[in-house]
């Protein structure tokens, strides 16, 4: 396995988007609150073989999204995340 | 975005296989039936949930095989070191039951009302939902030009070889190239996707056309940016990542 | 719960329950997990520290490290995902030799590392032979994937407070949670007493 297999993008977590937002935002186009840049939320680095689920920008690799999912509880981090646009 | 990809929030379904077919010694498509799944769009993925007797879960995201309308199949890869891949693969048989969620995806989504030419990247398994889109197209009989460009290890591993021998006419067109194996005789492409090839075979950027690329990382990131190297904008070009998930 | 699937078992084995912490299952593989790319510090740019209490942080490079009395020592790891390997084999300098001879009043440290994770431990579970900071793997160099050149090890506690592509540890008089204590996971991670997340 290459370690690059590990990075995946947006596409990835789209099922467990919705379970926790109830809606599809795979293509919402999100901010990122390091470097402004804005892409789709399907276009975002992301890292789910992790003890949760990691979302970083492409273009700084600042950490945009982190989600854990504990047995009642799900924490869902969005400090790095400026925007998020839908519709 | 397309209009009926957001379905609010999606449940979990009860599927059971109708039917199954190898495609590859390592790859084999399910036919599914599962009451209650509304239509999908072609790119569209859904998750396939596996429970043991006692309790313990798991679950992995499979790219839709079938166009919008056909009986909903999934085309799965077996992984060696895979957790549910060697179940799809080798031990579900028809009858068998698992749960599915979906369709997911709003982005990595082609409707064949489009009219502009289309570039379909695939690398592996990462064909799977470019055939829903070349499936969904000759079922609406779509018109927007459309060419595969599919990178295979060798002839064998070649997912779909006969439907892709048949579908091109009107429109529609397959290059293959085979990256470890070539058969005697071969007179497709015998290398890794590399600039070059993009060039000769990719749509003219005049064209301005949609592409979608699906495979692993390595082989996603490498397509896309050789188009963009060749003048393609960015934004034209959607992709989707498979890992060596299993 | 969901459908039972007819021959469906998933790979877990069972193990020996005094070696298998509870809700773990046991695995041939060592699995790569990471949240972000690996970073590929040149080794003539590596350094560890001990960082955060009165005089200057104590530092050493790759060389300097590789200098100090090193260990090899077979444990047990126990990752929160819930796969746990049995019998793995390290080398590396123990933290109590870092520490040593350092004037402090730290009852927390914070491991930081290449690529900004970090993870925060009491001082009580990286000290008396508790914890290393290893560079070696079943005889090879750490490998990238694992956290090579260098990943902290604490194999008491879960794993990802074995902090891969280590840079330092910051002493610290309180607690200050790490990248993944900060949303969700335990501050202190004992798998015996299944401490994976808030309120274990």
């Amino acid at each position: 396995m290459e370690t690059s297999d590990l990075k995946l993008d947006g596409n990835a977590i789209g099922g467990l988007l919705n379970e926790l937002f109830g809606t599809e935002l795979t293509a919402a186009p999100c901010v990122c609150g390091g470097c402004g840049a804005r892409e789709e939320l399907a276009r975002l680095d992301v890292y789910v073989h992790a003890p949760g689920v990691v979302v970083r920008c492409r273009h700084c690799e600042d950490v945009m999204i982190q989600i854990v999912r504990g047995p009642t509880r799900t924490w869902i981090d969005v400090t790095g995340t400026a925007r998020l646009e839908l519709g | 975005m397309a209009r009926a990809a957001v379905l609010g929030r999606l449940a979990w379904l009860a599927a059971e296989v109708a039917g199954t077919k190898w495609e590859t010694p390592r790859v084999r498509t399910l036919e599914l039936s599962v009451p209650g799944w509304a239509d999908h769009l072609a790119g569209q993925h859904l998750d396939v949930r596996l429970t043991a007797e006692d309790g313990y879960q798991a679950q992995r995201s499979y790219s839709i095989a079938s166009a919008p309308g056909e009986t909903l199949a999934l085309t799965v890869e077996r992984l060696d070191d895979g957790e549910v891949s060697p179940y799809l693969v080798d031990e579900a048989r028809e009858g068998d039951g698992f749960e599915v969620r979906g369709p997911i995806g709003g982005y990595f989504v082609w409707e064949p009302d489009d009219p502009t030419p289309v570039l379909l990247v695939g690398g592996g398994s990462g064909v799977v939902p470019l055939m829903a889109m070349a499936r969904s197209r000759a079922q609406v009989g779509g018109t927007a030009p459309m060419r595969l460009l599919y990178s295979s290890r060798s002839l064998e591993d070649v997912i779909y070889r006969d439907e892709l021998e048949e579908l091109p006419g009107d429109g529609f067109d397959v290059v293959h190239t085979l990256t470890r194996e070539q058969p005697a005789g071969w007179t497709d492409y015998s290398r890794r996707i590399d600039p070059e090839l993009l060039a000769e075979v990719a749509w003219p950027v005049e064209d301005e056309p949609k592409v979608f690329v699906c495979g692993s990382t390595r082989f996603v990131d490498a397509a896309a940016d050789g188009l963009v190297g060749l003048g393609y904008d960015p934004r034209w070009i959607r992709t989707e990542r498979f890992g060596a998930t299993g | 719960m969901g459908i039972i699937s007819r021959g469906f078992r998933g790979r877990r084995q069972d193990g020996p329950p005094d070696r298998v912490p509870p809700g773990q299952y046991l695995t041939d593989d060592f699995p790569v997990l990471s949240a972000g790319p690996t970073p590929h510090t040149p080794i003539e740019e590596w350094t560890f520290s001990i960082q955060g209490f009165d005089s200057e942080p104590v530092s050493w490079t790759w060389e300097e490290f590789r200098a100090l009395p090193s260990e090899t020592i077979t444990k047990d790891i126990h990752c929160v995902t819930k796969w746990s390997k049995l019998d793995t084999s390290w080398e590396g300098v123990s933290v109590d030799t870092l520490l040593e001879g350092i004037e402090h009043e730290a009852e927390y440290v914070v491991a930081f590392c290449d690529g900004g994770y970090t993870t925060n431990l009491p001082l009580e579970d990286v000290t008396d032979g508790k914890a290393w900071v290893a560079y070696g793997y079943d005889g090879e160099p750490l490998e990238p994937e694992h956290g090579g050149p260098a990943r902290l090890l604490v194999p008491h506690l879960y794993f990802w407070k074995s902090a891969k592509w280590v840079r330092g540890l910051s002493l610290r008089e309180e607690d200050e949670p790490g990248f993944w204590e900060q949303n969700g996971y335990h501050l202190r991670g004992d798998p015996w007493l299944e401490q994976r997340y808030w309120g274990d």
